[in-house]
């Protein structure tokens, strides 16, 4: 073990520079699966128990308000919630003092319906009841109350790019909740608000919705209780088609199409050349030590002991460049909390099985990178070695 | 004196761009436990691969090596490893010691190989250390030391492991006269007082003088032997 610390900083600039490598390696593929985990985020924060039931034809048209009942009546399903997507764009000065209009999720919804199925969300009680009796009320998630710089009890103006109302584009809400979530995956970017003022205020579309999320009893069911319920509309003007939250979110990510086989491609590509620096490292130190595997082996360490010395190096120089890569990683996003865009990702952090697969690659790089040099280093003849200049 | 090495038609072929070269041709030879022999010839004639013979570096193409009782051909790598360093130590012209590593630690290193505590350790390192008149030296690395030290660290580590057989190749090639018949002395102690078998390569007529037996190798073939005083 001595050996192998005392080999290591033999060269310390050439080990520097090689475990610089892996880690700048190692925290740019923690930083793009990262990107990856916010991409799903939608996805995994969605619960096998919830359904959304849509039109059948596309998320464009509305289904009526009306549903909900006879969806309620289908057995299996505990609540059911009748949400629209609102599209507004916040209306709040920017760092410079200029208008800044920025884009957050924001839902028209049965709040009383809705926030039954969601346990994630957290709101504190008092806020709660004050949200539910105020009718221009909204919630928001913490985050992007943080970020507009919102309070409870401030005021929220939107400028809706799909629906007006006859006083013009601009809808004002009061901000009397903000929600959190114990859930690194819950977004907690959006705003909810009630679905009657949005209703009554709209100048078109009134009495209907995009979608209603369900819940139901027994989520090994849903594709029972899915059927169901779209075999209940099946006729009708307006036909449905219920799929999980999850194939839901889904279908909002795969619109990205290649992009995650881009980015993974650029993952791979970063790992192959944190190979190929590690691997370039150890064959060159193995060929400087060559007439020291002979002494190692003339004073009666065997080929195997050879081989372990080479490979332990070889993972230390990896296992080094992963602490600082992936260390680098998790203090970025998951302790310092840095998002590289806030509206785009409304999750981003760092998941403990990415960090698996970071030990794992460096683990595989330390071995892979090691095993060329170890084996020769193994199969070498003392006498060979010793003569080796 | 009981024999400790016992060559039988012992024969190296090296395989080199598709001929043989018959560096060791049928060499059958005895040495007694406590000798100090000198191998000498041209460069060429088999001495180091004699020597790596004796030490269980390499194996014969044919014939039989016994050493200490055992004969090294039966011996996988493995088992000559844990031979090698029960048994035999070798001294190197090029010193060969461990850059990186201290005196004292360069003393150490074989005996990591052994279940030997700390305590044990350091008082085998030492005492090989003070043998070879180096115990103010242990806490230099190699490129702080001259050659002649550098030589009797690599002594000390040899003698670190208490072996019966100590092999040399060229240990005073690389040294001026002063520190050459300093490592000769030393050897010629080990030999007298330490009672090690000592076997040495050597090009240098005054180093072989110091050895109470000379073989002369030439073209892989034992030509002399001063024990029987006639040519072989």
């Amino acid at each position: 073990m001595r050996l192998l610390l005392l080999n290591l900083f033999r060269k310390p600039l050439r080990t520097f520079l090689t475990v610089f490598g892996v880690s700048v390696a190692l925290f740019l593929f923690c930083f793009l699966e990262a990107v990856l985990e916010a991409f799903n985020a939608g996805v995994n924060m969605a619960d096998a128990s919830r359904l959304v039931v849509q039109h059948k034809e596309s998320l464009s048209f509305q289904l009526p308000l009306a549903y909900k009942s006879l969806i309620l009546q289908t057995e299996g399903v505990t609540h059911s919630a009748g949400a629209v997507w609102f599209g507004g764009l916040s209306q709040e000065p920017g760092p410079d003092g200029k208008k800044n209009e920025e884009f957050f999720p924001q839902f028209a919804m049965d709040l009383a319906s809705y926030l039954p199925m969601y346990p994630e969300i957290k709101i504190p009680r008092d806020q709660l009841e004050n949200l539910m009796k105020d009718q221009a009320g909204c919630v928001m998630g913490s985050k992007i109350a943080e970020r507009l710089n919102k309070k409870v009890g401030d005021k929220l103006t939107l400028r809706c790019t799909i629906w007006a109302q006859p006083k013009g584009e601009l809808w004002d809400f009061n901000v009397d909740a903000i929600y959190t979530s114990a859930s690194p995956t819950f977004d907690q970017t959006m705003m909810f608000f009630h679905y009657k003022y949005f209703d009554e205020a709209r100048i078109f579309g009134k009495g209907g919705v995009g979608i209603f999320i369900t819940s139901i009893t027994d989520a090994s069911r849903y594709q029972e209780v899915a059927s169901q319920i779209d075999s209940r509309f099946q006729n009708s003007p307006f036909e449905t088609r219920t799929v999980t939250e999850k194939a839901f979110n889904m279908s909002f990510v795969s619109m990205l199409g290649n992009l995650q086989l881009l980015m993974r491609s650029i993952g791979t590509a970063v790992v192959l050349t944190m190979l190929l620096v590690s691997a370039n490292t150890m064959m060159m130190a193995a060929r400087e030590r060559t007439r020291e595997m002979g002494i190692l082996k003339s004073i009666g360490f065997t080929d195997s002991h050879v081989f372990w010395l080479l490979i332990g190096e070889s993972m230390a120089i990896a296992m080094l460049g992963g602490i600082f890569g992936a260390g680098s990683a998790v203090l970025v996003a998951n302790v310092i909390g840095y998002n590289p865009k806030p509206d785009f990702f409304p999750v981003f952090y760092l998941p403990a099985r990415t960090l698996l697969s970071a030990f794992l690659i460096v683990a595989a790089t330390g071995l892979v990178s090691g095993l060329v040099p170890a084996i020769t280093g193994m199969r070498l003849k003392a006498t060979e070695a010793l003569r080796s200049v | 004196m009981p024999a400790i090495i016992e060559l039988i038609d012992a024969t190296k072929i090296y395989h080199k761009g598709g001929a043989d070269i018959r560096t060791l041709d049928e060499v059958s030879l005895t040495i007694d436990e406590g000798d100090f022999v000198a191998l000498m010839g041209p460069s060429g004639s088999g001495k180091t691969t004699l020597l790596n013979l004796l030490g269980g570096l390499d194996t014969p193409t044919s014939g039989q090596v016994l050493v200490c009782g055992q004969d090294l051909g039966a011996l996988s790598p493995r088992e000559l490893a844990g031979w090698r360093s029960d048994h035999v130590a070798y001294i190197f012209q090029a010193y060969n010691l461990l850059p990186v590593l201290t005196a004292y630690q360069n003393v150490e290193l074989p005996l990591t190989l052994l279940p030997l505590s700390r305590a044990e350790r350091r008082e085998h390192v030492e005492t090989a250390l003070r043998i070879v008149g180096l115990s103010d030296r242990m806490n230099h690395r190699p490129d702080e030391l001259s050659g002649g030290q550098e030589q009797r660290v690599a002594i000390a580590r040899a003698l670190a492991m208490d072996p019966r057989l100590l092999l040399a190749d060229e240990p005073t090639g690389d040294l001026d006269a002063h520190s050459a018949q300093e490592i000769m002395n030393l050897l010629t102690t080990l030999n007298r007082d330490h009672g090690k078998t000592i076997i040495v390569v050597t090009h240098d007529p005054k180093v072989a003088n110091t050895a109470r037996r000379q073989l002369h190798l030439e073209k892989g073939l034992l030509m002399i032997d001063t024990q029987t005083s006639v040519r072989v």
